[in-house]
């Protein structure tokens, strides 16, 4: 009998899926230096859970990932992660310099933290976000995106139908 | 289990944890645990990595896609996680975007949009797969379902035909045995399904499993716990991970008033958002200390969902409204919105359990219709029904 695998009832669907979170904060220009450039500083928090499914952090394939695995991985979830995304200060590229890596949690688990500077030259005054995180492995991989620029908030859901988003600092 | 990385932030026995998380840290010992992951180990996991290095090799093989995706999304059902959907809808993207997909392609995608009960696009799809295939016996069963879930029993009836013209005499059985649970003839449904249990014995383990599990449905339909009991247990023996058995199973034992063993039954389980409701109601009906903890952790987690643009509030947010927020008349208006999308009869029950506690019985009146129409036998909603219509009668409450 062929049909043997698919019989199941409907389920409810509240699981998780896979979400990051991109947090932005604009830093103020004074800071900058006369606005000769725009630096935005980001907080972008990755579930372990994906990005072992892409770099497979479960070294000893134990169903767990230690810090240790974590640490070791850190340089390769980096080069990953940031080929995985582009900024743009008014048109123009900016440079993405990775500071930091940490552990963050969110409701469904545990995420590498990534902390890194975007550099824009000049005063920007429209950010172009291109995001493509997961995309081609998973459709339904949504980013939840936060911006902060002074007293102004921006947010939006990254999807692959909503990749690349521009906006006003 | 406790949440991965979590439980060791709470505070014991406090009244009101603090919000479990604390700011980006780094942790000092390398082998502290940070996530749970299917394990290289598991079997399923080395099969599914298997048929990706399969399919890495030969790219274009569409059967190859397809097995790929089947092994994602039954993974993902058993695990009681939407992400190996996402990854088998990845696989299957390259024939999705042709003008007409394989028709097998198509069905996959059907059961995929189903399972984010996306039931629109999932009829749209099996209508598609259907008319270049009438005879596509696993559409057939899916749009069979999906035409339960929704309530609609006559389309569904003729949808089971369909399998018996099409696929077979068990098909048909198992189909159309589950579909009169529904409609008042759940001794005829139990008869059906036992009989072909006989038949089934050679049949894969998931395929009786998934009749173990009807059983014990029609069986609570009768109120006869010690059989519905005894087939759970009997589906457990067959797929002990199954995630859609283990909290059908746990709610089962929370009706029972047993919450403790939905503890011990869901231990490994609190990854799965559906498994984490039943070890909160557990936690609620315990008094335990740590109920704050998990009602936290149950709002963040529907909070991400509502975040990431999910517009679906189902059943398990209405008993998460009703039963851990203690907030009524947002569970009832969740309970309606529900309603318009599925009416099985944990839709109907936590509806009329919201209308109840809300003390609206006049809003309970599409379920109330619904089950004089449909003659839905089930002890549990039948008494909540007999409540709201004592409501109704009463012009204290009724308004």
């Amino acid at each position: 009998m062929a049909v043997t695998t698919c019989l199941m009832s409907v389920e409810s669907q509240a699981h998780s899926a896979s979400d990051a979170y991109l947090t932005l904060t604009v830093q103020n220009p004074a800071a900058a230096g006369a606005a000769a450039r725009t630096i935005v500083h980001g907080q972008w928090d990755i579930a372990l859970r994906d990005l072992d499914f892409v770099l497979k952090l479960d070294d000893n394939g134990d169903g767990k990932i230690v810090w240790g695995e974590l640490r070791k991985h850190q340089k390769s979830v980096s080069e990953f992660a940031y080929g995985q995304i582009l900024f743009f200060g008014d048109g123009q590229a900016c440079r993405i310099e990775p500071t930091r890596q940490a552990v963050d949690f969110h409701a469904d688990g545990a995420y590498a933290a990534l902390f890194f500077d975007a550099e824009c030259d000049g005063a920007t005054k429209r950010l172009t976000v291109d995001y493509k995180l997961f995309f081609r492995i998973d459709p339904s991989h949504r980013g939840i995106f936060v911006l902060r620029s002074g007293d102004k908030v921006a947010t939006a859901v990254l999807s692959p139908a909503n990749a690349k988003i521009d906006v006003g600092l | 289990m406790a949440p991965t990385g979590i439980a060791a932030q709470s505070t014991a026995g406090g009244i009101a944890p603090a919000p479990p998380y604390k700011a980006p840290y780094t942790p000092t010992a390398d082998d502290a645990v940070l996530q749970d992951v299917p394990s290289a180990s598991d079997p399923t996991v080395r099969q599914m990595r298997s048929l990706r290095g399969e399919l890495d090799a030969d790219a274009g093989s569409v059967v190859k896609a397809q097995r790929l995706a089947q092994a994602y999304i039954d993974y993902g059902r058993q695990i009681g996680d939407a992400h190996y959907a996402g990854y088998a809808e990845a696989v299957l993207a390259p024939w999705l975007l042709r003008a007409s997909p394989p028709v097998a392609v198509s069905v996959e995608y059907a059961t995929i949009l189903q399972y984010r009960h996306q039931f629109a696009e999932s009829r749209r799809e099996l209508k598609r797969a259907l008319d270049a295939d009438p005879h596509n016996t696993q559409a057939w069963l899916t749009l069979a379902t999906l035409d339960m879930v929704q309530g609609d029993y006559d389309t569904a009836s003729r949808d089971c035909s369909q399998l018996a013209t099409n696929g077979g005499y068990i098909l048909d059985i198992a189909c159309s045995g589950n579909l009169r649970s529904y409609i008042g003839q759940a001794q005829q449904s139990l008869q059906l399904l036992t009989q072909i249990d006989a038949q089934a014995q050679a049949l894969p383990a998931a395929f009786r499993s998934w009749l173990q599990g009807l059983l014990a449905e029609s069986a609570e339909r009768l109120g006869d716990w010690a059989q519905a009991e005894a087939h759970y247990r009997k589906a457990l023996a067959l797929t002990p991970e199954d995630n859609f058995l283990l909290v059908a199973y746990a709610d089962f034992l929370l009706d029972r008033a047993r919450p403790a063993e939905v503890l011990t039954l869901l231990a490994n389980s609190s990854q799965s958002d559906t498994a984490f409701l039943r070890l909160a109601l557990a936690k609620a009906a315990l008094q335990s200390p740590d109920l704050p903890l998990y009602t936290w952790i149950m709002g963040a987690r529907f909070a991400a969902l509502t975040q990431r643009g999910s517009d679906y509030f189902g059943r398990e947010q209405v008993r998460f409204a009703l039963y851990l927020q203690h907030d009524p008349q947002t569970a009832l208006d969740m309970a309606k919105r529900n309603w318009e999308v599925q009416r099985a009869p944990w839709d109907a029950r936590v509806f009329l359990e919201a209308a109840a506690a809300a003390r609206q019985p006049r809003a309970a009146a599409p379920v109330l219709a619904f089950l004089q129409k449909t003659k839905l036998q089930d002890p549990v909603i039948e008494s909540v029904a007999r409540q709201i219509k004592a409501g109704l009668k009463s012009p204290v409450v009724a308004r």
